[in-house]
């Protein structure tokens, strides 16, 4: 596209400001981190990140994100489903209720639950009559992680459930299909796209999440240290090559989900847009 | 990247239960017969909804109260009328409402370059856009240090000017700035994009100048949008934990925002304090949702 | 009988979508419900295929009632005007479809399916998605798929609405030949009145939630029976007093006067024209061309009308004053149609 094309004015000026402001902002930030792992060896990162108790703390980190992305996701496609198929009083309150994770800080959240579901909380004390301690183990960070995540599966299936045409339903329950049939046959693969990137956002979330985590986890190196505890403790200690090179790791992490949801939307894309 | 748009589109897109397709799926209710078996399904699913929703948030909510009123209202308001708490008052009230002026110009100016001319380069630059959110907040705290702390490049010269960024009140507001960077212009993003350029171009045509052709044509679609994202941008704000404790060093009554606040008397065992302090912040998450509920209801009414 | 609709009415709140619907259909017919839109010709066909419920009536196939059971065990073939194929699936998958669910034996499955890619000419099509198929592909996937689970009623809804002009009317042909050849007994709802009178054995008119007529399309064509049907049909234009015109009866209390283009001879001054003495004069008002024919609308004695001429005659300019007569039209009386035809014929035929 040439400039003569552009007939609507504002192209120079807003290009400038957003271009300036997004350099304030992300990329000066971005090219530091750049600049500072350009003075980092590879063996230097490597000797950071196979610390056992770095590795440990992938592992929690890993697994409890992936557990509470698990559960959101089957709880997101229930919470989306009855808000769009059924009617019921307070249903609308329930709608409203759903973005709270987004909009409580992280922190309150943190504290909230801690006092909940440690052994003398409200629900940490129904648990802890058959044995099971939530608060301060893996448990008590998969909750803080389910709280945070909730958000992300029902709003990414939502819309597509509303949308979703009924005709397709009717076409197959006109060809014989039963009521469970549909649903395996013909709504799931309508929205599992959604189902995916909701899951993929919350994984993503989940890895990266601190606030609503580090007081119910217990921080407990080699059983429930996150990794952004061991980045925050080395920053607190001005290691910066350790912070960094553990910091790497969770990027590529954040940015390999980023780029397996897009290729779930671009091999939908494909089957709902055609082409050969 | 088009995904992501179209994900984050989905993401905070209509919530409520749309009234169109009400009468065929009826219909479609009556390709089977409406066991009771159906009807048991329809209530363990709101039954399961009711109890994770009610266990998961509603509990939360109620033992911030609880634990807030232990002590009485006496306790209650000598905690959240103590100096520290107001001094966390106002920093976070600035960097909220500076997080949200800088993200308002630069969601508009970035929306409209966005939607409303082709050029090179614009898958990359709406990732760049995108990029603060998907980045733990922690991180985001690292970046910066790393950018102003003291082994920075540039470190000299900020000391030189007396600038001081890491562990002072710029560095959260930067840090709160990068975290809610794309929230509004992601907002304004999909709804210019469904509008497309016609309009703007019919205008341009008649002769109307760049800022009338915004204020008269673009600036209706957009102004639900707007607000919707002033309203996000606001409660993450507002709430932003990771980043800012990175670049906060918890200087009490300087660089302590209310999340900090409510850190710091946690840790000191002063339990019932920082639950009156997250009181406040409870009351704000609550209203940002109520209003949050009422911009798009009423956006949705009015198209 | 083999399809049987005996006094059906369905309400959608004040809106009387059916009012008191009977008729019925003869086993291996094709029908066509023609109807404007809002006349409650879709929610017929849903009905019958149990999409929908009656208030009260019998819906009957094959003699027995139907109205307990569901779509789903009813056994009909539905073609929906938006195709409503399943996004996610292989062609392949969409026609398996209504096999797979009734746990059909695979290789069973994969024969009739492959048969039915056949007769529908899509070989070499299985694996695309009908996102990759072009309208009249995903009609014909549409129909196969509906077809598939051996139904003996299919139902098709506008089936092509949603289909290129060009590729409809090859469509039609296609899908009347195959309806013929597999005999089953279908239905298919349309606004459109050439596509009912080109594919359908049978035609049932509805208005209004009422059924106006029903009878072959040459029946149906020739001899409307109620007011709606004469006016519904072919490019009727109104008369405002069709007594101003010569030697036509006298009817008293008439409600409305209709004439089509096929009613009426349109003359030029100066050409020869049998009656001329029973000719009214008119001014051409607008000319337009149809490609085989060319269409004048001309305003004479007080009414606008629809007339053509065919190519190789003398073109008739616009304002040009021509004569206009009328062989026949249509008069209505209450919902009474009655065809009067112009005296000046019949002094002639006595004279002869």
């Amino acid at each position: 596209m040439g400039k003569k094309s552009r007939i609507i004015p504002g192209f120079g000026l807003s290009m400038g400001v957003t271009l300036s402001m997004l350099a304030l902002i992300v990329l000066i930030p971005l090219a530091s981190l750049v600049i500072f792992t350009a003075k980092l060896t590879p063996s230097e990162i490597l000797e950071v990140i196979t610390r056992k108790r770095v590795l440990a703390s992938f592992e929690v980190t890993f697994i409890t994100a992936l557990i509470a992305s698990l559960i959101n996701a089957v709880m997101g496609v229930v919470l989306a489903w009855v808000l769009v198929r059924y009617d019921f009083p307070f249903k609308r309150l329930m709608d409203g209720m759903i973005e709270l994770p987004f909009a409580l800080p992280t922190a309150v959240a943190g504290i909230s639950l801690t006092s909940l579901y440690a052994d003398t909380g409200a629900v940490g004390k129904i648990f802890a009559k058959f044995g099971i301690k939530i608060a301060y183990t893996r448990i008590g960070i998969t909750v803080a992680l389910v709280f945070i995540g909730i958000p992300f599966v029902v709003r990414s299936v939502q819309p597509v459930l509303e949308k979703l045409d009924p005709l397709y339903e009717e076409a197959a329950g006109i060809l014989g299909a039963n009521k469970s049939q549909i649903f395996r046959k013909v709504i799931l693969p309508e929205l599992s796209p959604a189902i995916f990137t909701g899951f993929g956002l919350a994984f993503g979330r989940c890895l990266g999440e601190y606030g609503s985590v580090v007081f119910i986890a217990g921080n407990q190196p080699f059983k429930t240290e996150i990794t952004p505890l061991i980045i925050m403790s080395e920053l607190q200690e001005y290691d910066y090559s350790s912070a960094t090179a553990i910091a790497l790791v969770m990027l590529l992490a954040a940015f390999v989900i980023l780029f397996l949801v897009n290729l779930i939307q671009i091999r939908n894309s494909k089957i709902l847009g055609g082409g050969h | 990247m088009n995904a992501v748009s179209k994900t984050k589109k989905s993401l905070f897109a209509d919530t409520s239960v749309s009234k169109a397709p009400v009468m065929s799926r009826e219909g479609s209710v009556s390709i089977h017969e409406e066991t009771t078996g159906s009807k048991a399904v329809k209530y363990l699913l709101i039954g399961i909804s009711v109890l994770f929703l009610f266990v998961m948030l509603v509990l939360p909510l109620i033992t911030v109260i609880t634990e807030a009123f232990k002590k009485g209202f006496g306790e209650y308001f000598k905690a959240i009328s103590d100096p520290d708490t107001a001094s966390a008052v106002t920093l976070t009230l600035k960097a909220t409402v500076i997080a949200v002026l800088f993200n308002t110009v630069f969601g508009v100016f970035a929306a409209w370059a966005v939607t409303k001319f082709r050029f090179k380069g614009k898958k990359i630059l709406v990732t760049l856009i995108d990029l603060p959110v998907t980045v733990s907040p922690i991180i985001a705290g690292l970046i910066y240090v790393l950018t102003f702390g003291r082994q920075s490049t540039i470190y000299p010269f900020l000391e030189e000017h007396g600038l001081e960024v890491v562990y002072a009140v710029p560095g959260i507001i930067l840090a709160t700035v990068f975290v809610t960077f794309p929230f509004i212009s992601r907002e304004i993003i999909p709804v210019l994009e469904a509008q497309g350029t016609d309009e703007e171009e019919a205008a341009a045509m008649m002769g109307a100048d760049g800022f009338t052709i915004f204020r008269r044509i673009t600036f209706p679609h957009i102004k639900w949008a707007l607000l919707y994202g002033i309203v996000l941008c606001s409660a993450r704000a507002m709430g932003e934990f990771g980043a800012v404790s990175v670049l906060s060093g918890h200087l009490r009554g300087k660089t302590v925002t209310l999340p900090l606040h409510v850190e710091i008397l946690f840790g000191d065992n002063k339990f019932m304090p920082a639950f009156a302090v997250s009181s406040i912040l409870v009351l704000l998450a609550v209203m940002i949702l109520i209003i949050r509920s009422i911009v798009e209801y009423i956006g949705k009414d009015r198209g | 009988m083999y399809i049987e609709l005996r006094d059906i009415n369905k309400s959608y709140g004040d809106f009387k979508a059916s009012d008191n619907v009977n008729f019925g259909i003869e086993k291996g017919k094709l029908v066509a419900l023609l109807g404007p839109s809002g006349s409650g010709k879709t929610t017929i066909l849903r009905m019958i295929a149990g999409l929908e419920h009656p208030d009260s009536g019998d819906i009957i196939i094959d003699g027995q009632r139907v109205n307990d059971i569901p779509a789903s065990k009813r056994g009909i073939g539905f073609v929906f005007q938006s195709y409503a194929l399943f996004r996610y699936m292989t062609v392949f998958d969409n026609i398996a479809f209504g096999l797979q669910v009734k746990k059909a034996d695979k290789k069973a499955v994969q024969e009739r399916v492959t048969e039915l890619i056949k007769l529908i000419g899509l070989e070499g099509f299985e694996n695309r998605y009908p996102s990759q198929l072009s309208g009249g592909q995903r009609q014909r996937v549409a129909f196969a798929r509906a077809l598939a689970p051996n139904p003996q009623v299919l139902l098709l809804d506008e089936p092509f609405a949603a289909i290129d002009a060009k590729v409809r009317q090859e469509l039609r042909r296609w899908l009347k030949e195959m309806i013929r050849k597999l005999g089953v007994t279908s239905i298919f709802v349309t606004h459109d009145q050439d596509e009912a009178l080109d594919v359908a054995d049978e035609i049932i008119v509805t208005n209004s939630g009422r059924i106006e007529q029903t009878g072959s399309p040459l029946e149906i064509y020739r001899a409307p029976a109620t007011a709606f049907t004469s006016s519904f049909f072919g490019q009727t234009s109104e008369l405002e007093d069709y007594t101003r015109f010569k030697f036509f009866d006298r009817v008293d209390n008439y409600d409305k006067a209709f004439v089509r283009p096929e009613f009426i001879k349109m003359t030029k001054k100066d050409e020869i024209q049998k009656y001329k003495n029973s000719a009214a004069e008119g001014i051409v008002e607008d000319i337009a061309f149809r490609g085989n024919y060319i269409e004048y609308t001309v305003n004479s004695n007080g009414s606008t009308f629809i007339a053509h001429r065919a190519l190789d005659e003398e073109k008739v300019e616009v304002g040009e004053k021509v004569d206009v007569f009328i062989y026949r039209l249509f008069i209505t009386v209450g919902n009474e149609v009655r065809l009067l035809k112009n005296g000046s014929i019949r002094e002639e035929m006595v004279v002869i």
